[in-house]
């Protein structure tokens, strides 16, 4: 009898790019690792005033640093990334609540086969992170939903049900996990491994959580046969 | 031998575990890849104020998962550290001066800098001593291969002007790269400067400086990797 699967929970918000990082790496992996995924989006704005943290952007240098190292991330991770023209816009004053309890709402009609929160979270990454379009507004959120394959009638479902006080908790209730787990910023990844549960957060400890689970690190690409690792 | 011209710098302070993580990584590799490491000894304080940033454990999540991030990583890396309990009572304002001085009087590259620091670094991060003290430093430079007079040399030079202008300036350097935390890599390649925040990049550094990372422990062939 195979060994269980490791559950592991990956709790992001589309506004965070290196959770887009984090959450295509994991998504390569889910058929390499023995792992069970499990999508957790929340709200990074609630788990940075929960936390007490500011956004690294705030501070000039890291706001530098971190457009050299989406760059090169984007590359070697073989993800799109894109800043928007005015991040500070984009992730700032217009936020991603409404993106998040869009998802939040996928996610609980859908609670059967992740495939179609895999696929909005990821167009909507796309459209903040890629093609510097908005994620506000409720015709953002039907070109989403069609894009990642939703009926036009799922769609207004979702949009309706987002705006329900049921999403509007259980958004703040994964949010409150996060919090919990003392997190405090995104991605956050909670490994359960005999038991225990480990916490890494960022895009940059996957050899060292692979280490933990008992798994093998090969770089961002399993699957690729010429992979650099 | 002509060297590849792939100058890799390490800023750093003994303050910074994480500097510490990055400094051993870089040693062990610095005889698998072809690069040239040159050591920066720099004032993480001088950064944070330059930068505008807050230490990490200002915040109190932050603190408690640096505490378990670095028991993880420092059993991964091969470097045994437990975080003090008194972390931000230690200012590293004099180590590092110690630090320069030692680099300022041992220029030809004998393996002092790297050994006063991995000393100050041990008394720090491992045992729990001071290192902010004269006896301290006298302790870390003996542990370190100085003689009695070489360090009372050395401690009288940390105190002088040109070395606190000297540390004061390499920490001007890093922030002129937009340095915010320590440690932090510059790797000169193809005359571009590809700049490097913390110990979690080696990954990335390898793939553009064009080496193979092969984990933390590159000589160690049975290691996770």
């Amino acid at each position: 009898m195979s060994s269980p699967r490791k559950v592991v929970e990956l709790f992001y918000d589309v506004v965070s790019p290196y959770s887009w990082l984090a959450f295509e790496v994991l998504c390569r992996y889910r058929n390499v690792w023995n792992i069970d995924l499990k999508f957790k989006p929340a709200f990074l704005g609630g788990v940075m005033q929960g936390s007490g943290n500011r956004p690294p952007g705030m501070i000039p240098n890291k706001f530098y640093y971190m457009n050299t190292d989406l760059k090169r991330l984007s590359e070697y991770f073989v993800v799109p990334l894109n800043p928007p023209l005015n991040p500070v816009e984009a992730m700032f004053e217009k936020g991603s609540l409404n993106a998040m309890r869009f998802v939040t709402a996928v996610a609980e009609k859908n609670k059967e086969g992740d495939g179609p929160v895999e696929r909005v979270s990821r167009e909507l990454w796309k459209r903040i992170w890629s093609t510097d379009q908005d994620i506000t507004q409720p015709a953002s959120f039907i070109e989403a939903g069609l894009k990642a394959g939703l009926s036009a009638n799922e769609v207004e479902e979702f949009l309706t049900l987002a705006k329900s006080q049921p999403m509007k908790d259980k958004l703040k209730s994964a949010t409150q996990e996060v919090l919990d787990y003392r997190g405090f910023g995104f991605p956050c990844i909670v490994c359960h491994v005999n038991g225990k549960a480990e916490v890494f957060f960022g895009s940059d400890r996957f050899e060292l959580m692979a280490h933990c689970i008992g798994e093998k690190w090969v770089g961002p690409q399993p699957l690729k046969p010429t992979a650099k690792m | 031998m002509i060297s590849s011209g792939k100058v890799v710098k390490l800023y750093y302070d003994v303050a910074s575990p994480y500097s510490w993580l990055a400094f051993e990584v870089l040693f062990r590799y610095r005889n698998v890849w072809n690069i040239d490491l040159k050591l920066k000894p720099a004032y993480l304080g001088g950064v944070k104020h330059g930068s505008g940033n807050q230490p990490p454990a200002f915040i109190p999540n932050k603190m408690q998962y640096m505490a378990s991030d670095l028991k993880l990583l420092s059993e991964y890396f091969g470097v045994p550290m437990f975080k003090p309990s008194k972390l931000y009572e230690t200012d590293s304002l004099f180590p590092m001066r110690f630090v320069t001085a030692v680099a300022e009087q041992h220029k030809e590259g004998d393996g002092l800098v790297e050994r006063v620091s991995r000393e100050l670094w041990k008394r720090m991060w491992r045992t729990h001593q001071d290192i902010t003290q004269p006896a301290s430093f006298i302790e870390a430079g003996l542990k370190a291969g100085l003689s009695t007079n070489e360090v009372e040399e050395i401690l009288t030079l940390a105190k002088s002007q040109p070395i606190k202008d000297k540390l004061k300036s390499v920490t001007k350097e890093a922030l002129e790269f937009k340095c915010f935390g320590l440690p932090f890599i510059v790797c000169h390649v193809n005359g571009k400067a590809e700049v490097f925040f913390g110990s979690d990049r080696f990954e990335l550094m390898a793939y553009f400086i064009r080496e193979k990372w092969m984990g933390p422990q590159p000589t160690n062939l049975t290691a996770t990797m």
